[in-house]
């Protein structure tokens, strides 16, 4: 007998054995090839059956695998680099210590301003990750097709068009999207009227958002089309607002009239006589909420056309700091339904005013620069601190000396204090990071060590991944 | 930023820590030491009775402190000795980068809790660094009580022995109980059966193979449930083969380790045939257990990146898990220069750390190809150990893939194996070509520690 036919017949014979032994039965004489090596006690042959078995089942058996095994494709490399390997450990541990997502999105979206991404084993998005940046999408993209059970990209070009539409999935297709509204946004217009009937609502509202990326009069007809046919409600108010951010007001109703009821336009000054906001404060809980509820039913133009004013007007009499809950409604108005001129000129004016938490309400709608501009005023001017700054300034701010506005000179003074304790400031340091341009950030640094602190110190963590990163983002 | 010795005094709980830290102010108990340019942290590992060294660290501003012993008192006598090296200048505290496992203990330290003078509480005449340091006289023994201990330790071996004979008698027996009964009964309610047998084991001396049975339930959970009566069989076969080895040569120190204790970490340093291999290593992966008798086990996987030699080598330490998280002595993928000694063996694996130099960015990334062919890596090991229940291996270029039910493979590039991969395999470690995966076969289960890849060098997921 061959060594190969014996190991076939041992193989054959352990079924039996095995289920023997399940079922609490003997199960030497199903294994006549030992019975040398088992011997005539049964207590015996058993323990040794036990053991040769174990040893044949352990090392020559293994579990085979089923005949369809799925591999997933190679996980793409994206358009910017991975950040380089000596900061990776910063990076991961930065990820680990962020709790919440809101932190990671921030920490990721700050890499991507300036121009590098994660390694994908320290982090991938998922699929549903809308806040990741778009560079991610291919990534998004894979993670969706690993949880579809895909095994191929479908996807051959990088050009979007109606043909290939179905081809690319859905983070490609919003970042395709996105490329081709600033290279020809008529083409990126023709393509949703083709396209946006056969998605759902969520995917319409995404992909119609992506239409405020150079939004203008040419997209005025599609977006009427959307207001009298979609059959989404939340569809038809993003398409309403954005037609009153091009000017293009719905009829008022009754309403707007209810809401001008609690302001009135009066003048004031001798010689140059100027116009003035009043506000008449509601009188109890219930008029409260219904002028809010009326604020959030408006627009803009309808509300400053109600008043007898052009917005721009109304934005220029407002009386600020009056009543900060009118003050947030005005802002919201702005902010969805003003064109980008009226959010300019308000951003201006609330900024002047000491008002800057409105600023942060208009700040999405604002270019990084301007962002960056008005944190930087906010900062010195108003004295806010840097995590205000920072949501004001968003992930691509580059101020120069940070640290020399009021607060940084709080901050320095704080961590003087003989009382102070190494968990005290960490968002305000965080903050200063990601506000922090790359020379910034390395000066920072060298003056917070002098003023004391630790070059080790974990809430300097930022301000180090900050002044070590090479800036490669786009500067506009 | 300067302390001085009446500083350690002062810190130190009672005497018997001072003393202990005097014994460890010598430069040789220390490797890894710096301090952040500023002067204010020091840190440095320092040998224990361990497989791994302990990280010792401290805040020289407000003398806050840590050690990663499993020791209750605070400072322990590792954190004393940190700082009398400084205090004394015994060694040079080259101003370094702060290494994450400093940063990490910062970021974690709530508020500053200055380090109390101990003598707050305690008289400071009850501690005396004069008789700390001084060394004892060594007593001359007499002859005659050598030879009493003698006897002595060896009548203590005979009845170890004997305790563990007689236990491995009850697990046979058990063991025969389970296959009249039945293996689906067993398998059923293995928790509460392995439990009694692994106490009585405990009662005979035989505390290792006890821990083993202990979690043998969940080694076979861990299967599908087709599987179990086949890993039943194994695991059960196994212990009977390392029962009747025990019987054979109970003196052997390598079956002696894997059924009762392990030799302490002199006896080891002390064995001129123990192994030691001085090379350098990576940090696959840290794997940290709580086991069903109330120890936390904590494996060190290392990866040995020179051409030949044992390919890996295992750190082992065992801490009571009522000593509470204690911090990893190193980080997955860092490499170090190092010696290891091996616990003597046919396929030396367990080791400890001898000395580790200061870490370097060294070598060519890539790994050394596998050794031998896959099918011999899985099988060779048990010919020489056939109670063997993990095998380490370091397997070719291959992938990771899915079957229909959600399970994940290990697939070999040239398609000719494929091997069930316990725990999840999300993100990159399956969208990407794996060159070399260091894993953990065990019991028809892959456990992946590490791997590298197109992307570089990716860690494994429990």
């Amino acid at each position: 007998m061959t060594e190969t036919a014996g190991a076939e017949e041992i193989f054959e014979a352990m079924g039996a054995v095995v289920t023997r032994w399940t079922m609490g039965a003997t199960a030497a004489s199903a294994a006549p090839f030992w019975r040398t090596a088992l011997g005539d006690d049964p207590v015996e042959a058993e323990l040794r059956l036990l053991a040769l078995s174990g040893q044949f089942l352990g090392a020559t058996v293994t579990v085979e695998a089923p005949s369809a095994l799925r591999v997933l494709p190679d996980i793409p490399p994206l358009a910017l680099p991975t950040v380089p390997e000596p900061l990776r450990p910063l990076v991961r541990r930065m990820l680990a210590a962020s709790k919440e997502a809101a932190s990671r999105t921030e920490l990721v979206h700050f890499l991507a301003a300036r121009g590098w991404t994660t390694h994908p084993a320290d982090w991938m998005p998922d699929a549903s990750d809308e806040d990741a940046p778009d560079v991610y999408a291919a990534w998004r993209d894979w993670s969706a097709f690993a949880a579809a059970g895909a095994t191929t990209r479908r996807q051959t070009s990088d050009q979007l068009t109606t043909e290939n539409w179905e081809d690319f999935w859905p983070a490609a297709r919003k970042a395709a999207l996105i490329g081709l509204r600033r290279r020809d946004p008529s083409a990126a217009r023709a393509l949703l009227e083709a396209k946006l009937d056969g998605e759902n609502a969520d995917a319409r509202l995404r992909l119609i958002s992506l239409l405020s990326e150079r939004l203008s009069d040419d997209d005025v007809a599609f977006l009427e089309g959307l207001v009298a046919n979609d059959r989404a409600p939340k569809v038809k108010a993003l398409a309403t607002s954005m037609l009153a951010r091009l000017g293009h007001r719905p009829a008022a109703g009754e309403d707007i009239a209810e809401l001008t009821g609690f302001f009135s336009v009066k003048t004031k000054g001798l010689l140059r006589r100027s116009r003035v906001i009043e506000i008449e404060r509601p009188k109890t809980p219930a008029q409260w909420q219904r002028r809010k509820a009326l604020f959030d039913g408006t627009d803009l133009m309808s509300f400053s056309g109600a008043l007898g004013l052009s917005p721009q007007d109304l934005i220029a009499a407002w009386d600020w700091n009056v009543d900060p809950a009118a003050d947030a409604g005005l802002i919201k108005l702005i902010a969805e339904t003003g064109t980008d001129a009226q959010l300019a000129q308000a951003a201006g004016i609330v900024s002047e005013n000491d008002a800057t938490g409105l600023i942060v309400a208009l700040a999405p709608r604002l270019e990084p620069a301007e962002r960056a501009r008005f944190a930087a005023a906010s900062l010195r001017a108003h004295g806010i601190g840097f995590e205000m700054a920072q949501m004001i300034a968003g992930p691509a701010a580059r101020l120069d000396d940070p640290l020399s506005a009021p607060s940084g000179a709080k901050l320095l003074a704080e961590i003087r204090r003989d009382d102070a304790k190494p968990s005290d400031h960490v968002a305000e340091f965080h903050a200063l990071g990601l506000l922090a341009s790359q020379t910034a950030a390395q000066q920072t640094l060298q003056r917070l060590t002098a003023a004391g602190l630790l070059q080790a110190d974990p809430r300097l963590d930022m301000l180090r991944l900050n002044a070590a990163l090479d800036d490669k983002g786009e500067t506009t | 930023m300067a302390i001085d010795l009446k500083a350690v005094e002062q810190l130190a709980t009672d005497q018997s820590s001072l003393k202990a830290a005097a014994g460890l102010a010598k430069p040789a108990k220390w490797s890894g030491i710096g301090g952040s340019p500023d002067g204010a942290l020091i840190w440095g590992e320092c040998a224990g009775s361990g497989a791994n060294p302990y990280r010792v660290m401290a805040d020289l501003r407000d003398l806050g402190n840590k050690c990663t012993c499993p020791s209750r008192k605070f400072p322990c006598k590792h954190v004393l000795g940190l700082l009398w090296l400084n205090a004394e200048a015994v060694v040079p505290f080259a101003p370094a980068d702060t290494p994450a496992w400093v940063s990490d203990w910062l970021g974690r330290r709530r508020g500053t809790s200055p380090a109390k003078p101990a003598n707050a509480v305690t008289p400071p005449g009850e501690k005396d660094l004069r008789a700390a340091r001084a060394v004892e006289p060594e007593t001359v023994e007499d002859p005659k009580d050598v030879a009493r201990r003698e006897a002595q330790a060896a009548r203590r071996n005979e009845e170890t022995e004997r305790a563990i004979f007689d236990a491995l008698d009850a697990l046979e027996q058990w063991v025969g109980d389970q296959l009249r009964l039945g293996l689906s009964g067993f398998i059923d309610d293995a928790t509460a059966r392995c439990r009694r047998i692994a106490a009585r084991l405990v009662d005979g001396k035989a505390a290792v193979l006890a821990g083993r049975i202990d979690e043998l339930p969940s080694r076979l959970l861990a299967l599908a449930a087709a599987d179990r009566p086949r890993g039943a069989v194994v695991e059960l076969g196994k212990l009977v083969l390392l029962a009747r080895a025990f019987r054979a040569t109970p003196r052997d120190a390598e079956i002696r380790r894997a059924v009762a204790t392990s030799e302490t970490r002199e006896t080891v340093l002390a064995d001129p045939q123990a192994p030691r291999v001085n090379g350098h290593w990576e940090v696959l992966a840290e794997q940290v257990q709580t086991r069903r008798d109330g120890l936390v086990s904590q494996t060190t996987w290392l990866l040995n990146l020179a051409a030949s030699g044992p390919r890996f080598a295992m750190l082992l330490d065992f801490f009571p898990a009522s000593a509470g998280r204690r911090g990893s002595v190193f980080t997955p993928g860092e490499r170090f220069q190092g010696e290891l000694v091996f616990y003597p063996s046919q396929q030396p694996l367990r080791a400890l750390l001898v000395r580790r130099d200061a870490a370097e960015d060294i070598l060519a990334p890539e790994w050394p190809a596998p050794d031998a062919a896959l099918s011999h890596a899985l099988t060779r090991p048990l010919l020489a150990e056939p109670w063997t229940i993990e095998i380490p291996l370091l397997l070719p270029q291959g992938r990771i893939a899915h079957d229909d039910s959600g399970g994940n493979w290990w697939q070999a590039a040239d398609g000719t194996t494929s091997l069930p991969v316990a725990g999840n395999t999300e993100g990159l470690l399956a969208g990407t070509k794996l060159t070399r995966t260091a894993a953990i076969w065990s019991g028809n289960r892959l456990t992946i520690l590490a791997a590298q890849s197109p992307w570089g060098r990716i860690g494994g997921h429990d």
